[in-house]
């Protein structure tokens, strides 16, 4: 075993540094007078942060209004007084909204809108984010062709596009973005003067609905209106593809179906 | 206007969030809110300002109940610090602060993993005191200043990876990297 391969094993096992190493680094140590005196830097490196780095703790109001608005207790006991303390800038609006939302909630959840809205509300969350932003785009767009290569290295995936764009709605360029908990490629196209917006992402796990309601060339997609936003979501292998948009819904179909042609 | 100021003018998104939490698993739900300290921890050091601190662990929590179905079991500590790195780092995209965790590469390219005589001697760390270390953290990239708060967290290697999205096989090195050049910004307070 080498002396980097040590120093690299050396690094972050605090206390526990002895009994974390293997035989085979333990002799190499045993041999080298260098290495040891590396080992002496690793520990007093973990005493340093494990007893002298500042630990900033959440303050008690944060702290309140987290347990206020995500409890479970809470959240499934509809009506529940909650006490009113002093709050910080956010915690009012927070908790009566939420409080307020838990109320309509039976309704929300009647039969028949039974479906899961996190990929509606996470897909219009991100379209809003993008127009909202000054610099919508990282990489502007010179086509597909410089697009997607942009993208090899900053997804864990290929986002599986060819349309380039075209006169009805142009290519405006990408970005990397994120989708609920995993990563995807964001493309703004537009249409006349309107924005929108396709995510792609990996869509396993996600919780799609299980009926669809459009169908574009061969696909099948699911189309829903949210808060005033069209959105039109569809899979493709392991892929999920949501354009959002205020256009109307009969453009992001057509948009959809460039896309979604092999 | 602060990278998290479209965030503060999401209360009502936030509110939605919250009701989700109705939805989500109850031991999940409790567990999760055990971590807020070091959540809060974590996110003081990326942004620098309690205030946007604040701001991020709440976007955390947000993110986190609204994707509880998604939980893959796991730590669930590791899946929260995750959900609020990818959130720091969307919030500096959106911002287009383009500083953020770019200067990987730069931690990453060099062979920083040895020792010698650029680092620090065991007596000089001695003497250092809190608001030097804290300094000399805030100096290194988003990438380092992580990988060091988590190793610090206790998290383990494959925990670290799953939160900076890297291999597990390369968590010990960017920790040496990163505590090695930790030590170096040290050498600048060592009396």
């Amino acid at each position: 075993m080498d002396c980097t391969t040590v120093r690299e094993r050396l690094a972050g096992f605090g206390a526990s540094i002895e009994s974390s190493l293997e035989t085979s680094t333990l002799e190499h140590l045993r041999s080298c007078s260098s290495c040891r005196d590396c080992q002496a830097i690793e520990m007093e490196t973990d005493d340093l942060l494990s007893a002298r780095l500042p630990h900033f703790q959440a303050p008690p109001r944060l702290k309140e209004c987290l347990q206020a608005s995500f409890s479970p207790t809470l959240a499934r006991v509809p009506g529940r007084p909650t006490s009113r303390k002093p709050i910080g800038r956010w915690l009012v609006p927070v908790v009566s909204a939420a409080l307020s939302a838990v109320i309509v909630w039976g309704v929300l959840r009647a039969p028949g809108r039974g479906e899961d809205d996190t990929l509606w509300s996470e897909a219009v969350s991100d379209h809003l984010r993008v127009i909202s932003s000054s610099h919508p785009v990282e990489i502007e767009s010179g086509g597909i062709h410089q697009v997607k290569p942009w993208f090899t290295g900053r997804l864990d995936f290929a986002p599986r596009i060819s349309f380039s764009g075209d006169d009805d709605f142009p290519l405006v360029g990408g970005s990397v973005g994120y989708f609920l908990d995993r990563k995807a490629a964001v493309l703004v196209f537009k249409c006349r003067l309107h924005t929108i917006t396709l995510l792609v992402f990996p869509n396993e796990r996600l919780p799609w609905p299980a009926s669809s309601s459009v169908r574009f060339g061969t696909t099948d997609g699911i189309a829903r209106e949210w808060r005033g936003f069209n959105v039109l979501a569809w899979k493709r292998a392991d892929l999920g593809f949501a354009l959002v948009s205020d256009v109307n819904r009969a453009d992001l179909v057509k948009l959809a179906t460039r896309i979604a042609e092999p | 206007m602060t990278r998290y100021a479209f965030w503060r003018g999401q209360r009502e998104r936030f509110a939605g969030e919250a009701t989700r939490a109705a939805g989500t698993d109850a031991h999940l739900a409790a567990d999760a809110l055990e971590h807020a300290d070091a959540l809060f921890n974590l996110a003081c050091y990326l942004t620098a300002n309690s205030s946007e601190a604040e701001d991020l662990v709440q976007e955390t929590y947000a993110r986190a109940y609204s994707a509880g179905a998604l939980f893959r079991g796991g730590s669930v500590k590791a899946w929260l610090f995750q959900i609020l790195r990818n959130a720091f780092i969307d919030a500096y995209r959106r911002a287009k602060v383009h500083a953020v965790a770019t200067d990987l590469e730069v931690w990453e390219g060099g062979s920083e993993t040895g020792h010698g005589a650029f680092d620090l001697a065991t007596g000089q760390m001695r003497a250092l005191v809190a608001s030097d270390l804290e300094k000399a953290l805030r100096s290194l990239s988003d990438d380092a200043r992580t990988t060091i708060l988590l190793d610090v967290e206790g998290l383990r290697e494959g925990e670290i990876a799953q939160v900076l999205g890297c291999a597990a096989g390369t968590v010990k090195s960017r920790l040496a990297r990163a505590r090695r050049l930790l030590r170096l910004k040290l050498k600048d307070y060592a009396r």
